[in-house]
């Protein structure tokens, strides 16, 4: 989760400050007016201000190179510079380019390539085959592909069109004119009115709203749904109307085209006048406007040149672990093709000879047959077999899985009803095909905790104002610890002042309706709530009442505090940039309300390393206030001395507010004296306008006033867990998947929420390594930096191998108990150094569940990626967070939670799911099937091929190794294309081992997919044996018998007769095969299984049928007539498929009643259950522990020991990029970087195939 | 985009009453994508495993002696005779005899075993000879059997295209290596007559060559590789071309060269005269004269038999001994020992 999102430093209280690079010729240009108090209200930005150091430029001041001046309103002064158009396109190809390009693309794929090459051998003289039978399947599959490109080329064309042609407001003439977006130009002056799209980059001139602001929106760029406030320069606020903005006449300097979404230099020139220009004046297109009647903007980048499309980029994209084994399986049957063709050459170069008279092998005989060279007969041999054998490798198998995990995702996953969340009315999304079998395999779960295991509804639910607790009521936590320890949970009686809105649910007497007025501290609880009031960054929408006010925010904590405040009579409703009005209802007669506009001078923000957030206001009788509000741990550092009692008594509140698994917050503020503020405020605006280092100067001038803090209180707000999601947790549990949640929030709220999660329970053995021991801290309290690093790294090794060795002494142990590993961030810091992450990998490979605590997103992502490449287990990541999106990218696969949070985690995963317990039907439902169909699909691609090749293989040995093809060209062609491509599609689509609800039900099924049951070498060999077995028997059993007359008119038959009767054995066979292979048997399978074997007999029936006069060789002619003319075709087919199959059903019979796979035997007890969805009573099958059971256990091992931390748990929304990339772990850690996946929703990538 | 943020901003406490406002995204159930559709799932249980092979016995075990009896019934008289046929002192060197112009008529006696019934089939098997080389099967050109127009259509059949730059009709390896020994049959001094019509395939000889094509320029080259042609008669009446044509699929082949229109009786003596003049010597290949009559199942090959009656005893002899095991050590059907995880608690 984050706090303050990534907004853009928006100027509430300052000017705008602005930076221009340094450019030759320039003065560096720096306007810093700050004026305090309402002074800003009654200044014009065209009356120099004495303070101001701006630095009027003429219109002739020469241009620095890699600046573009435009023009406004000036199309003429404009056109020499030829700026690109509006118009955008983002299809790939055009008319002209489509067949190179796509062809092109099509050919950087290694199989394509590798067929390409076999067509091209095949039209040589060395080839056996037409090159029909090579280049048929090889124009089937490119077709196939580029249709699919066509399609979404056309349909990004479609978009690309209606995009272009949207109509924008134009200034023409002193009037709107409404021209399309494509024909905007650079200069051009435009008016957006609410909801709608910016058409191109835009400098924000004026507003209907005072002050010159507007709300937007950038979902489209970033996901974040949360409105942002631009503003323009006063100067040019005027120019709202049509006749007065055809009067503006400006000349805009700015930065080249750039692809940096958060970034922007420029000025404005007005009558002589210079301005500077920061990203707060540029409304970039993709955005929308809100809450805004319309604005009025001049065009700065159009089209391509704008800032999203210039983010435009491929995302790199995810392979499966099973695809990845699937190449070496493919390298295999390289390497048999390899030998089969050895072998063959070998043999032609011995066979050729010049006493077989009746071959012509005269003096002037071709090359490939010249006895006199041998050696160049076993070479040109070679390259004949390669071209005979080529089917080995099956070329339609990319298409059809790439067809099946296409459906897969887009049919099954994406429309599962299981996996619909109604509140949120969203449904699961997988947003590549790619992995989906890889959710089948996933061994490791690596989980975000707020706002994943838990709701990310964050409701106000007790605090401690001026050292006293207030709030009644449990949460889910303490009652789940209750339970635990057999107390029975009397239901609160709600009383009449409780209140539960969305973001509230408190409920305490003693401050509702302003009682809070007789309370022993009322002043603390005015500072309490006027903090709450205004110490934040929420934006109010909706009408201004109480009931309908709606608050948008970064994140849901802060929308909560401010709910508070409402609640507690202090309703904040509206915030313009310097001013935030906050309704109190403090006065002195009941039910009176007061407006009171507090200024907001200065923002402090919020970021992962101050931890802590800050506003200086001045109310509006002049007094200067800095109110703040942050972890604990950095507040208590800042506060001024004395009022021990209440630092005492908070600190234990904070503690109580954490163990219950709250997350707190801490509140302070400061009296500042005006010197004092004036003498630090220019400090700041220094810092805020300096161009190196400035997030570093600006906390550094933050630092000088957050001191001398004066507490108020504290904050617990409660995040309750998401539906269903300890019995989620206990599931895959039990289906062998290891989960670790890695989280922000300290160590006793993750350990709490584990247990409620039922992570941990009282029967594992848990090894805790915290860095909030005794002997570090007091470390801490005197060492310096290196000390203490050095300390900590001592004992966490040392701490480590005692775990380590204690474990392992468990693993030895009879009765093992199940381990779990808690350790925190700051020793995890230590623990991933080189030297310990062995250590650390063993130790945690040995627990079931594991808990890091406090880790940054890096940490996240580290550890993720520990687990991935150390232990070579397929990881998978969840989270929903902006913070989660380095660990999404680390695992193999990344799961985002589309809730409340953003898009960030949804943009940067590879499936998103409403809910956490969604993740049962995806891994155990979903990901376990698609594992198994793929591998059989696999499995079943390869056998057919091997067979099929092999048959040609054992002809070789009979045709003088010269490589003459045993079966006609179209039927090989045909082979893999019609005759056996369509049933195992199906199989890829259908099959099923059991349902649904029995594999949930049985969820340690999904421990086949751990461990590979059904894709391992062994299996293959298996498939191959009964390869060999079966292409032996098909090209035995039909020549053999075929080798005398075959009815009473005692004709022979001949080569194509032969092969066209073992061609008919191979395709039934085939195809049989695959029926056999089937769990269930839908009658798509009876559909597609006789229709390929009919398709089969129809097309050799025609086929056979006709002579054509094209030069066709016409061996086939009329033989399956001739052969069906006789007995032998029908006790030949009635004999070799299933003297074929035999070997294979008798390999079942044994494999299924001697060694039978655990999802046989669940069959078997549920052999009789109707169809899906019975409501039957199954069979419960394990040793589980009852709930209750569990919970009588657990009272012992709670944990007591609470730690002198508390419950700060606000993450940070950046996450250290640089630190990251130096890790080598990959992720997109800028925001531009997710807006650039963002933006790539109107280009989606084609589908490889 | 625009649902979400609607969804966002205005869930103020009224969450649940929101999704009827909105259009849903729930989508309507159907069994395809709810992947429920209707299945049989069929379980290879010990008793579908034990009543699969006994069927499979019950109906290979009858075909199998069928086949059996019907291949015992057909009387096969089988004579190799390339070497007998050489006169004793020319075996040193066989090449050069076949290779010679001196007569190689050659005579052969054969001992009817068993009644024969008319028609008895007259076949020439020949060993070791690759009718299946891919530069012998590509030899030919269908184009020009076909039909006298596209008589120079004989760009497929290197080397025996041309002869002095005439095209060859018919031409290829295949053709130009036309078998070109002759037998006649004798009873008592009576002859036999062998009928060669009818022995190619109606649809080969009816489309695939046609009646306007006449043998040109066959054989004219320095090296003859086998019969001459009759130049009279149309391509579709040689049928000692068209049986030969028909290209066979292993080194071993018979072709059939005649049928002989009369029963032969037991023990009956029959001379055969025939012109050893096919070479098969330079690459050390059989000849063999066959005689054979033909039941519904053609000519004598116990092979299908055997395999029918091997496999149908081997099923039953499966059947049988997986009902042993099936009765003496029975496996419960869904025994929920048999899981893994009960097995091996632990689970790793």
């Amino acid at each position: 989760m984050q706090f303050l999102s990534t907004i853009p430093p928006s100027g509430f209280s300052l000017r705008i400050v602005s930076a221009i690079p340094k450019m030759s010729g320039w003065d560096r240009v720096r306007s810093s007016r700050s004026r305090l108090g309402g002074l800003s209200r009654n200044s014009h930005a065209s009356e120099p201000q004495p303070s101001s150091r701006t630095v009027r430029l003429g219109r002739v001041q020469p241009q620095a190179p890699g600046y573009r001046t435009i023009y406004c309103n000036d199309r003429e002064a404009n056109l020499p510079v030829r700026f690109k158009g509006n118009s955008i396109a983002t299809t790939k190809y055009s008319i002209f380019t489509f067949l190179p390009k796509g062809l092109f693309e099509q050919f950087r794929r290694v199989a394509n390539l590798y067929f390409l090459m076999i067509s091209i051998l095949s039209t040589t003289p060395i080839s056996p085959v037409h090159p029909i039978t090579n280049v048929a399947p090889l124009s089937l599959v490119l077709f196939v592909s580029l249709v699919k490109e066509a399609f979404e080329d056309w349909k990004r064309l479609q978009n690309d069109k209606a995009i272009n042609s949207t109509l924008i407001g134009v200034l023409q003439d002193q009037k709107w004119e409404h021209i399309p977006w494509r024909k905007l130009q650079v200069g051009d002056i435009v008016r957006v009115k609410q909801d709608g799209f910016f058409p191109a980059d835009l400098l924000f001139l004026a507003s209907t709203n005072p002050d010159g602001i507007c709300y937007i929106e950038t979902a489209n760029l970033d996901g974040e749904t949360n409105l942002k406030i631009r503003k323009a320069l006063e100067r040019t606020w005027d120019f709202l109307t049509p006749d007065k903005a055809s009067k503006f006449k400006g000349e805009m300097q700015c930065e080249q085209p750039n692809n940096s979404l958060y970034t922007f230099t420029g000025n404005l020139i007005v009558e002589n006048q210079t301005l500077p220009l920061s990203p707060n004046q540029i409304l970039l297109r993709g955005c929308s406007l809100r809450n805004t009647e319309y604005i009025v903007g001049a065009v700065i980048f159009t089209g391509h040149e704008t800032k999203v499309m210039m983010n435009a980029m491929n995302v790199p994209s995810k392979r499966s672990t099973l695809e990845r084994k699937l190449d070496k399986l493919i390298l295999t049957l390289f390497g048999a093709l390899f030998l089969m063709c050895l072998i063959g050459a070998v043999g032609s170069g011995v066979f050729i000879s010049r006493k077989y008279y009746y071959l012509g092998l005269g003096e002037s005989v071709e090359n490939q047959f010249n006895p006199s060279n041998r050696f160049l007969v076993a070479t040109l041999t070679m390259f004949t077999l390669i071209t005979l054998y080529s089917t080995i490798i099956p070329i339609s198998l990319y298409v059809s899985i790439e067809t099946v995990k296409f459906i897969q995702s887009t049919q099954f996953i994406n429309k599962d009803l299981h996996m619909y969340h109604i509140e949120t009315n969203t449904l699961a999304l997988a947003r590549t095909s790619n992995l989906n079998e890889e959710l089948g395999q996933v061994e490791y779960i690596f989980s975000d905790k707020t706002g994943t295991l838990t709701r990310n509804l964050m409701d106000f639910f007790k605090c401690s104002i001026g050292g006293e607790v207030y709030g009644t009521g449990n949460t889910e936590t303490q009652k789940g610890a209750a339970q635990r320890n057999g107390i029975i949970v009397e239901e609160v009686w709600k009383s009449a002042t409780a209140v539960h809105e969305k973001g509230f649910n408190f409920d305490d007497a003693r401050l509702m309706r302003g009682a809070w007025r007789n309370e022993r501290n009322p002043d603390t609880c005015k500072e309490f709530f006027r903090c709450l009031a205004i110490c934040h960054t929420v934006l109010p929408e909706g009408d201004e009442s109480p009931e309908k006010i709606t608050y948008q925010a970064a994140s849901p904590d802060e929308a909560a505090l401010v709910t508070a405040a409402k609640n507690f009579g202090f309703l904040f409703y509206r915030r313009t940039p310097t001013m935030i009005k906050v309704r109190e209802s403090h006065v002195e007669k009941m039910g009176k309300t007061q407006d009171v506009s507090y200024e907001i001078l200065n923002v402090l923000e919020f970021n992962s390393t101050r931890k802590r957030q800050s506003v200086v206001c001045r109310y509006p009788d002049g007094r200067l206030v800095l109110y703040c509000k942050g972890a604990d741990s950095v507040i208590y550092e800042r506060l001024a001395d004395g009022n021990n009692e209440i630092k005492k008594s908070t600190r234990e509140h904070l503690e109580q507010f954490g163990s219950a698994g709250l997350r707190t917050l801490c509140l302070a503020y400061r009296d500042l004296s005006c010197n004092l503020y004036e003498s630090w405020n220019e400090k700041f605006i220094q810092a805020k306008s300096s161009l190196r280092d400035r997030e570093k100067k600006l906390d550094e001038v933050a630092d000088l006033i957050e001191n001398d803090l004066i507490l108020i209180g504290s904050t617990a707000i409660e995040d309750k867990l998401q539906d269903g999601v300890p019995s989620c947790i206990e599931t895959l549990a039990r289906a062998g998947i290891k989960i670790w949640v890695l989280t922000g929030d300290k160590m006793e709220t993750a350990i709490n929420i584990a247990y409620a999660c039922k992570l941990i329970n009282n029967d594992m053995k848990q090894f805790i390594i915290s860095s909030e021991t005794e002997a570090i801290r007091e470390v801490e309290n005197q060492g310096g930096q290196v000390e203490i690093a050095r300390f900590i790294k001592e004992t966490v090794e040392q701490e480590l191998k005692k775990c380590l060795k204690e474990a392992q002494r468990y693993l030895c142990a009879v009765s093992r108990p199940k381990l779990a590993l808690i350790i925190d961030g700051k020793c995890l810091t230590y623990a991933l150094e080189p030297s310990l992450r062995g250590n650390l990998l063993n130790l945690s490979l040995n627990c079931s569940s594991v808990v890091c605590c406090r880790v940054s997103p890096l940490q996240k992502a580290q550890v993720t990626s520990l687990v991935k490449k150390g232990a070579q287990k397929i990881t998978l990541s969840i989270g929903d967070g902006a913070n989660d999106v380095s660990m999404i990218q680390a695992a193999h696969v990344g799961i985002g939670i589309s809730g409340l949070e953003g898009m960030q985690a949804v943009m940067a995963s590879d499936f998103a799911i409403a809910q956490f317990r969604f993740l049962t039907d995806l891994l155990l439902v979903h990901g376990r099937w698609s594992y198994l169909r793929i591998c059989k699909v696999v499995m079943y691609f390869f056998y057919k091929n091997l067979t099929f090749t092999l048959t040609q293989f054992w002809f070789t040995f009979q045709t003088g190794f010269s490589g003459q093809r045993f079966y006609d060209d179209w039927n090989q062609s045909l082979y893999n294309v019609i005759f056996t491509a369509l049933p195992v599609i199906i199989v890829g689509l259908f099959d099923k081992d059991v349902s649904a609800s029995l594999s949930k039900k049985y969820p340690e099924l999904y421990k086949e997919g751990i461990r590979n049951s059904f894709f391992k070498w062994r299996v293959v060999g298996v498939w191959a044996f009964f390869s060999l077995y079966q292409s032996l028997v098909f090209y035995h059993f039909v020549t053999t018998s075929s080798s005398n007359g075959h009815n009473f008119s005692g004709k022979m038959f001949g080569l194509w007769d032969v092969s066209t009767m073992a061609f008919t054995c191979v395709v039934v066979t085939v195809n049989l095969r695959l029926l056999m292979a089937c769990n269930s048997i839908t009658r798509w399978h009876h559909i597609s299984v006789a229709g390929s074997i009919l398709a089969w007999f129809v097309f050799i029936f025609i086929y056979s049928g006709i002579m054509t006069p094209y030069d066709r060789q016409e061996n086939v002619f009329f033989v399956i007539y001739v052969l069906m003319s006789t007995f032998y075709f029908y006790l030949t087919l009635l004999l070799v498929p299933i003297v074929a199959l035999l070997g294979d059903f008798i390999y079942h019979g044994l494999q299924r009643w001697f060694f039978p796979y655990d999802y046989q035997i669940i069959q078997e007890i549920h052999r009789h259950d109707p169809d899906d969805n019975s409501r039957e009573e199954l069979l419960e099958i394990g040793n589980q522990l009852t709930p209750e059971e569990q919970r009588s256990y657990a009272i012992s091992q709670l944990p007591r020991e609470t730690s002198k931390h508390t419950g700060f748990a606000f993450d940070s929304p950046g996450y250290e990029s640089f630190f990251a990339s130096q890790q080598g772990v990959y992720a997109p850690q800028k925001p531009w970087d997710v807006a650039r996946r963002a933006s790539m929703r109107s280009q989606r990538t084609p589908k490889k195939i | 985009m625009n649902s979400n943020v609607a969804s966002s901003s205005g869930g103020g406490g009224v969450d649940g009453s929101s999704p009827p406002r909105r259009n849903s995204k729930r989508p309507k159930y159907s069994r395809f994508t709810q992947q429920e559709l209707p299945a049989c799932k069929p379980i290879l249980t010990p008793k579908w495993v034990i009543s699969a092979f006994m069927l499979v016995s019950f109906v290979f075990i009858p075909i199998g002696v069928a086949s059996l009896l019907a291949s015992r019934d057909v009387v096969e008289i089988v004579d190799r005779y390339e070497t007998v046929c050489i006169p004793e002192d020319k075996r040193a060197d066989k090449l050069n005899y076949i290779q010679s112009t001196e007569n190689k008529t050659c005579s052969r006696t054969l001992i009817v075993p068993k009644r024969m019934k008319q028609p008895i089939y007259v076949y020439y098997q020949l060993d070791n000879f690759y009718q299946n080389h891919r530069r012998y099967v590509k030899s030919r050109s269908d184009e020009q059997l076909r039909d006298s127009k596209n008589e120079n259509d004989t760009s497929a059949c290197d080397p025996e295209d041309d002869s002095n730059g005439l095209p060859v009709v018919p031409c290829g390896l295949i053709a130009w290596s036309l078998f070109n020994d002759t037998y006649s049959f004798s009873r008592n001094n009576q002859n036999l007559t062998v009928n060669k019509k009818g022995i190619s395939w109606k649809s080969d000889r009816e489309h695939k060559f046609g009646n306007d094509v006449y043998p040109k320029n066959f054989q004219n080259g320095t090296l003859r590789g086998g019969a001459l042609l009759n130049t009279t008669q149309p391509l579709s009446e040689q049928e000692d071309l068209i049986v030969w044509m028909r290209t066979a699929a292993l080194p071993t082949f018979r072709k059939l060269y005649g049928k002989i229109e009369v029963d032969l009786e037991a023990n009956e003596t029959i001379q055969v005269t025939l012109q050893n003049n096919y070479n098969t010597y330079s690459f050390d290949g059989k000849k063999k004269l066959v005689l054979s009559t033909t039941s519904w199942l053609g000519g004598k090959n116990d092979f299908l038999g055997i395999a029918y009656l091997t496999i149908g005893g081997l099923c039953f002899f499966l059947s049988m001994a997986f009902t042993v095991v099936y009765l003496v050590k029975p496996r419960r059907l869904g025994d929920p020992s048999y899981l893994s995880w009960n097995i091996n608690p632990a689970g790793h």
